[in-house]
């Protein structure tokens, strides 16, 4: 299931972030996001590492944690997206395609005119658009 | 050969190194011992690897075992197969002998029989004990080793070396080592080489059933064994990585279910770098291993090879995953462990893979990331540690001194309650316990935040740990309370976000009071079996239970009561927080110091907690993480105001309003607000700077910039944002505008001393703008005071809603709010007639008053005139828009073009009054063009001068140029100033030439005056007269007046008219004294004209009345006549000449003509005239003359007479010349007129060519 998905800008500001859970606790979403970051960066700055995923917007798994998965994926123009799962058994060729749909949903959000480049998102099209891609990760990943 | 298991342990303990075993043929060994052992262990020995490769090993532990030793004798042959590793890898034959004959009967045959068995790998030492003094012991030596070598050297191999006891050579060792070596590495091939065929041969028995793992096990450690004991520890690793890969297949394949182990006392503590922790004849299960503890030796064996290999970092990345995964298998296996086994075992094994990796890692010797690596991996080996350790601290009752900060929440509320099969129950002894606890619960309150912050705290848990323990306890027996109680629990149990959190987890204490009040109201539950615990037995139960689990003294002790929690707690966050720090992972680190902070907080160390949660807030606010900051705001506000830190209180404060709004209660801000108000006001001694950026914003109005003509105030209108949730009163405030491209002009502070209060939102404030420099200026920063406060604040743009994000808002390009153009004409004026005016008489001048997109509001105008002009004081100055000039900009007619309109249709006329020299302009023609018409009269002292149609016209234009100084103030404050001098000019109405267009016979002259008119206005003649001077006379009764039918005449604009006057000389009075030396010309005449054109009737005196009525001017102008002056009396003419060329030296004949005009008697000339003298005039280099040049010719007096004057010349060069010309040197030049006039030059041809010579042929 997943607990949490978010856009993170090329400051590493938060774009938008969104919950999944039901309980009022998107605060501890909030600080798993924020400190993937710094895997992010880790692997954004040592290129050396990561070498063969040099044009990979996909950044894989960026953390081994015994109950929840982080997915970071990252587009051309530094803008992070950032998947929390509680599955603990995913596919990455389905992470890959969510990110990808995700990708495509964040690209049509932010070329809406009205949208401030640097500014959250906050779009309501874009979040209902989220919440479908989100809910249709569940059922491929449970089918 | 699952039995050896115990003999390979204890042979594996007892040997650890490769054995080179001695024979000892002549009892030499105790003598040469200590040199041999000397040499060990041996330094740079290249063996093979299992590919057959060689590598260098450096210092290579060896033993030197005699072969009659114990150890080496008591073998039974079938296990020296199995155990192979430890048999002597080389033999040394140690021999001594000093007689040939001893040599060759006895030692030669010992040492075939000893070096037959094949098996071996052996070589000989010979020690000479000879003294180097005695000539004859050393020859003999010499000579036995001769034997010696002969005897057991072969082509392929020198098996034998020469050791001199007393002065050993010096490459004997070297041949020593270098044969030890080859020894070694043929047997070690060999060993490898059967290791390996017989694992092979086992692999491929593995799927038949009498496989059996422990003799895989044995073989394959054996292998590995031996490579570690070669002190080849990669192919050893490599060994155990085969080794476990082969494990974990049989453990996850085979269906057997077989036992997990991890029940003993002990296994709570992680053995996972102990690989002698348990014997492994205790965990062998049937044909394997038992898992819980195999695994664990084999990662044993493998971090303890890979600290010998020195690659701790590689230990710990392995050790973190081995944590995670095995981790998994306990969880798996937890229903059979006790109570939160898996726990303690991460915890424990946490710890010791950071105190092992810790150990052997020595500083500096990887490369940078490598570092970062390792200390990262520390770090999550600690923050692992730590959310166990927690765990472990929460089921027995320490929550309340856990944080709920987002880190804890996270890390615990994603972490799944333990699952025993039963949850531990409260032992019976335990009353007085539980009782404790409970009063222990109900005493602890919630930490209340600061500023009244009421937030929901963030869950510990998974679910409500009071159900699930209950649940789990009770699901033996179903359908009882708790089931029911908990029948709502989705499917999704334990992942933390199911229905229970839903349903309600209020805050810890409270939930946890609430519910075991109502669980242990009487009457309910009393008495039956299963009652569900309460909070405090659970806690109770699970110390019990844990109790038992934990056989760490140390980790218990950490348990044992909440200052040890807390120590505990605080050395697993420093380590990880350290670790992180050192890798790099700032937000990990930085947040981790935050939960120290917390704790410090706790305890009163506030200076510290304030630094660490400066750290937090900075790490989020700078990326803008608000959600997060508002977390921990309120926390280093808290311990600001506590340490009395005044400026970094008020500043946080200040930081708390300016989050979105969202997250914080409105109440909430109010009070962060107040903070501010009652700290501004009173507590602080001095001012305070401090920067509101994020409060208090600022942008110019929308829509274009303010613009502003050079030098002019205004007043500048600019929006700010309060982001503060009540009214606020600013005591004064300040605005500086910075000049963009201009950046070396001072920064310019507009000031507003007066208190202004801010509304929440959206607040429009003016202020005076003093006149700027031309150019274009932006928003720089907005100063203020609030009591004891001096903020500023330098973000603006933020034009859009309130609640936008203004994060990063620096990016947009300032907009310009004010412009100051160049200095440009505002005002135009000029005159409004384009032609000239009458001069001497009242007329109107206009000036015409254009703004250029400038309000001439109450502007007033100074009229100066120049000489020659006055105005006429008593006249009123009339004033009239001008319509046909609307050229006021076209943005005025789209914004309030109606008006426009009305003003146009309605022309405004006003009349004003000039004071003082200066007039004031009414309001309605502030913006719109206007003429001023001032009468003016233009005085000239002169008389109109007409001039004779032969010569021009003398009189210029300047002559009637006047001037009119205009200054005009205008502007808001009449600051702006324009003047102009404008040339007005004036003439009369016609300017009068004169011509005599015939000259009669009778001597009546005809006199054509030419009136042209000189005014753009028509102008009609009534009357026209002559007064003409002396000497002339007008012809006829009509007094010099032109037939009255002739007027009214009437002279259109610019066009011309004539009047003809007949005169004639007055011959009576020739002589007399010239009374009027000139002619007047009077000309009675009306006009009609506009002012706005140019000429127009002049204004009458107090005669507002007769416009209509017939005004006669009158216009004199004199005229000069002359008497004739040209008397013609003769006349010379040029006869043409013959039609054929001149030509040089060719005469030829000129002829003139002299022709008598007039009686010669008239004149009075003398009668003896009849002759007229001549004379030819020639250039003589251009002509020869034949004949006379200068004489009489005979002319009769008579009008009329004429003779013909011939002269013969010759030209004497040829090309253009001037003929000759005749002049009569008696008459007067005056009186000879030459008609028809002769040629100026004419043309010579060249003499013809001599034809002497050139004979025409004929034929």
């Amino acid at each position: 299931m997943i607990v949490c998905v978010a856009v993170v800008g090329h400051q590493n500001n938060p774009l938008y972030i969104q919950s999944f859970t039901e309980a009022d606790d998107a605060l501890k979403l909030h600080h798993i996001v924020h400190c993937s970051l710094d895997v992010v960066d880790e692997r954004v700055n040592n290129p050396k590492k990561s070498g063969p995923m040099l044009n990979e917007t996909f950044l894989g798994l960026l953390y081994p944690i015994e109950n929840y998965k982080v997915y970071g994926y990252l587009t051309n123009t530094k803008v992070k997206f950032i998947l929390v799962t509680t599955d603990l058994d995913v596919k990455d060729a389905d992470v890959r395609n969510f990110f990808r749909r995700f990708h495509a949903a964040y690209v049509d959000a932010v070329s809406n005119p009205f949208h401030v480049p640097g500014k959250k998102i906050t779009s309501r099209t874009f979040a209902e658009r989220v919440s479908t891609i989100v809910k249709s990760f569940g059922f491929s990943s449970a089918g | 050969m699952a039995n050896f298991l115990a003999q390979f342990q204890t042979i594996k303990n007892t040997s650890d190194r490769l054995v080179i075993s001695v024979e000892d043929v002549s009892d030499v060994w105790p003598t040469v011992k200590p040199a041999f052992e000397a040499r060990l262990p041996f330094k740079r020995a290249t063996l093979n690897n299992k590919t057959r490769n060689p590598v260098l090993v450096e210092a290579l532990p060896a033993e030197f075992i005699l072969t009659t030793d114990a150890r080496l004798r008591s073998r039974f042959p079938h296990e020296q197969f199995l155990f192979w590793f430890r048999e002597p890898y080389a033999t040394i034959v140690l021999v001594t002998c000093e007689d040939l004959d001893e040599f060759k009967t006895i030692l030669k045959p010992r040492l075939k029989l000893i070096v037959q068995n094949d098996e071996r790998e052996w070589f000989v030492v010979f020690v000479s004990k000879a003294h180097p003094a005695n000539d004859q012991a050393s020859k003999m030596a010499k000579k036995v080793y001769a034997k010696l070598e002969v005897e057991f050297n072969t082509k392929k191999r020198e098996r034998c070396c020469k050791y001199d006891m007393h002065f050993p050579e010096a490459n004997f060792w070297e041949d020593l080592e270098s044969k030890v070596m080859e020894c070694i590495r043929n047997t070690l091939d060999r060993r490898v080489q059967f290791y390996e065929d017989e694992i092979r041969k086992l692999s491929e028995q593995r799927l038949m059933p009498v496989w059996n793992f422990c003799n895989f096990f044995i073989l394959k450690e054996s292998l590995a064994f031996m490579f570690e004991m070669a002190h080849l520890h990669e192919d050893a690793l490599r060994e155990y990585d085969e080794l476990e890969l082969c494990y974990l297949e049989t453990v996850n394949v085979t269906g057997k279910q077989r036992d997990f182990g991890g029940a003993d006392h002990g296994d709570d503590q992680a053995a996972l770098v102990n690989p002698g922790n348990k014997a492994l004849t205790q965990i062998v299960q049937e044909d394997s291993f038992r898992e819980f503890e195999f695994r664990q030796y084999l990662f044993a064996c493998q971090s303890k090879l890979l600290f010998k290999l020195n690659r701790p970092i590689e230990a710990a990345s392995r050790g973190y995953s081995f944590i995670i995964s095995f981790s998994k298998s306990l969880a798996l296996h937890e229903r059979i462990l006790p109570f939160c086994m898996r726990e303690v075992w991460v915890t424990t094994a946490c710890l010791a893979l950071i105190e092992a990796t810790t150990s052997n890692y020595k500083d500096g010797l990887v490369a940078p990331d490598m570092e970062k690596e390792f200390f990262r991996l520390l770090g999550d080996l600690y923050s692992l540690a730590r959310v166990k350790f927690m765990r472990l601290a929460y089921l027995i009752g320490y929550g309340a001194d856990i944080e709920r900060s987002p880190v804890n929440s996270a890390s615990l509320s994603l972490l799944p309650w333990p699952k025993p099969a039963v949850w531990p129950t409260v032992p019976a002894d335990a009353s007085t316990e539980v009782l404790e606890k409970e009063k222990l619960i109900l005493q602890t309150t919630s930490r209340t935040k600061s500023f009244g912050i009421q937030r929901k705290p963030l869950p510990l848990e998974p679910t409500v740990l009071l159900r699930e323990a209950n649940r789990r306890r009770a699901s033996l027996s179903a359908g009882n309370m708790s089931e029911m109680f908990d029948s709502r629990q989705g499917p999704m149990e334990g992942s933390g976000f199911d229905t229970p959190t839903r349903m309600s987890p209020p805050p810890k204490a409270l939930a946890s009071s609430s519910i075991s009040r109502t669980n242990s109201s009487p009457g309910n539950f009393e008495g039956s079996i299963d009652r569900p615990m309460r909070l405090a037995e659970i806690f109770i139960a699970a110390e019990h239970a844990l109790k038992k689990t934990i056989s760490n003294p140390e980790l218990w002790k950490s348990l044992s009561s909440s200052e040890e929690f807390e120590q505990k707690y605080l050395d697993l966050t420093r380590g990880a927080a350290d670790n992180y720090h050192r890798s790099w992972w700032k937000r990990h680190g930085v947040v981790l110091d935050g939960e120290i902070a917390a704790v410090d907080f706790k305890h009163g160390h506030f200076d510290q907690a304030a630094k660490s949660y400066e750290k937090v807030c900075a790490l989020y606010a700078g990326e803008g993480w608000q959600d997060l900051l508002a977390e921990v705001l309120p926390n280093l506000a808290e311990c600001q105001k506590i340490l009395n830190d005044q400026a970094g209180y008020l500043l946080s404060c200040v930081r708390l309003l300016s989050l979105d709004e969202g997250l914080f209660l409105t109440k909430e801000r109010q009070a962060f607000q107040s903070e501010v108000v009652r700290l501004a006001h009173s507590e602080m001694k001095d001012p305070v700077p401090l920067d509101v950026s994020s409060l208090i914003t600022f942008s110019g109005n929308p829509g274009p910039p303010l613009a502003l003509c050079d030098k002019d105030p205004g007043i500048l209108s600019v929006t700010v944002w309060s982001g503060f949730p009540d009214d606020i009163t600013l005591d004064s405030i300040s605005l500086t505008l910075n000049a963009t491209y201009n950046t070396d002009e001072g920064v310019k502070a507009l000031k507003s001393s007066t208190a202004i209060v801010l509304h929440p939102g959206r607040n429009t404030i003016t202020l005076d703008l003093p006149p700027q420099k031309p150019g274009s200026y932006v928003l720089g920063v907005l100063t203020g005071q609030i009591g004891q406060l001096r903020f500023r604040s330098h973000s603006f743009s933020k034009v859009g809603p309130a609640d936008s994000d203004d994060f990063m808002s620096y990016e947009k390009p300032a907009k310009p709010i004010l412009k100051v153009f160049k200095p440009r004409a505002l005002v135009d004026l000029d005159a409004a007639v384009s032609s000239a005016l009458l001069i001497n008489e009242d007329q109107w001048v206009g000036i015409l008053v254009r703004p250029v997109n400038y309000s001439l509001k109450a502007a007033v105008l100074h009229i100066d005139t120049g000489p020659g002009l006055e105005i006429k004081e008593s006249h009123v100055i009339e004033m009239e828009s001008s319509a046909g000039v609307s050229e006021n900009d076209g943005d005025q007619v789209q914004n309030d073009g109606a008006e426009i309109r009305t003003l146009n249709s309605d022309k405004n006329f006003e009349r004003l009054i000039l004071r003082d020299g200066k007039i004031e302009f009414p309001n309605w023609a502030s913006d719109i063009p206007s003429i001023l018409w001032v009468l003016v009269h233009a005085i000239s002292d002169t008389l109109s001068r007409g001039s004779s149609s032969a010569t021009t016209r003398r009189e210029s234009i300047v002559d009637g140029m006047r001037t009119i100084a205009l200054k005009l103030e205008f502007g808001a404050f009449h600051n702006q100033i324009f003047e102009r001098t404008l040339a007005v000019h004036f003439t009369y109405p016609f300017y009068v030439r004169t011509r005599v267009t015939d000259k009669c016979n009778d001597g009546t002259l005809l006199l054509q005056v030419i009136l042209h008119s000189e005014v753009k206005a028509t102008l009609t003649i009534y009357d026209a007269w002559l007064d003409l001077q002396d000497g002339f006379v007008h012809t006829g009764q009509t007094e010099g007046r032109p037939n009255s039918s002739f007027f009214p005449l009437i002279i259109s604009p610019s066009s011309k008219a004539g009047i003809l006057f007949s005169i004639c000389l007055d011959k009576a009075n020739v002589e007399e004294t010239r009374e009027k030396p000139e002619s007047i010309l009077n000309i009675k005449y009306g006009i009609s004209g506009e002012r706005t054109i140019g000429a127009h009737p002049p204004v009458m005196n107090r005669s507002t009345g007769v416009d209509g009525a017939r005004q006669e001017l009158i216009f004199r102008s004199a005229i000069t006549l002359q008497r004739p002056v040209l008397d013609p009396c003769l006349a010379v003419g040029f006869l043409p000449l013959p039609s054929d060329c001149l030509r040089v030296g060719q005469l030829i004949k000129m002829q003139w003509r002299v022709e008598r005009l007039k009686d010669l008697d008239e004149a009075g000339v003398s009668k003896q005239n009849d002759e007229v003298l001549y004379e030819v005039k020639a250039n003589s280099g251009n002509w020869m003359i034949a004949g006379r040049k200068r004489g009489y010719a005979s002319l009769s007096p008579q009008q009329g007479a004429r003779i013909i004057i011939s002269v013969l010349c010759m030209p004497l060069v040829a090309g253009y010349v001037r003929p000759p010309l005749l002049g009569l040197p008696d008459v007067d030049e005056a009186n000879i007129s030459c008609k028809p006039a002769g040629p100026h030059l004419v043309c010579v041809l060249p003499p013809p060519l001599s034809s002497s010579f050139c004979i025409p042929v004929n034929p």
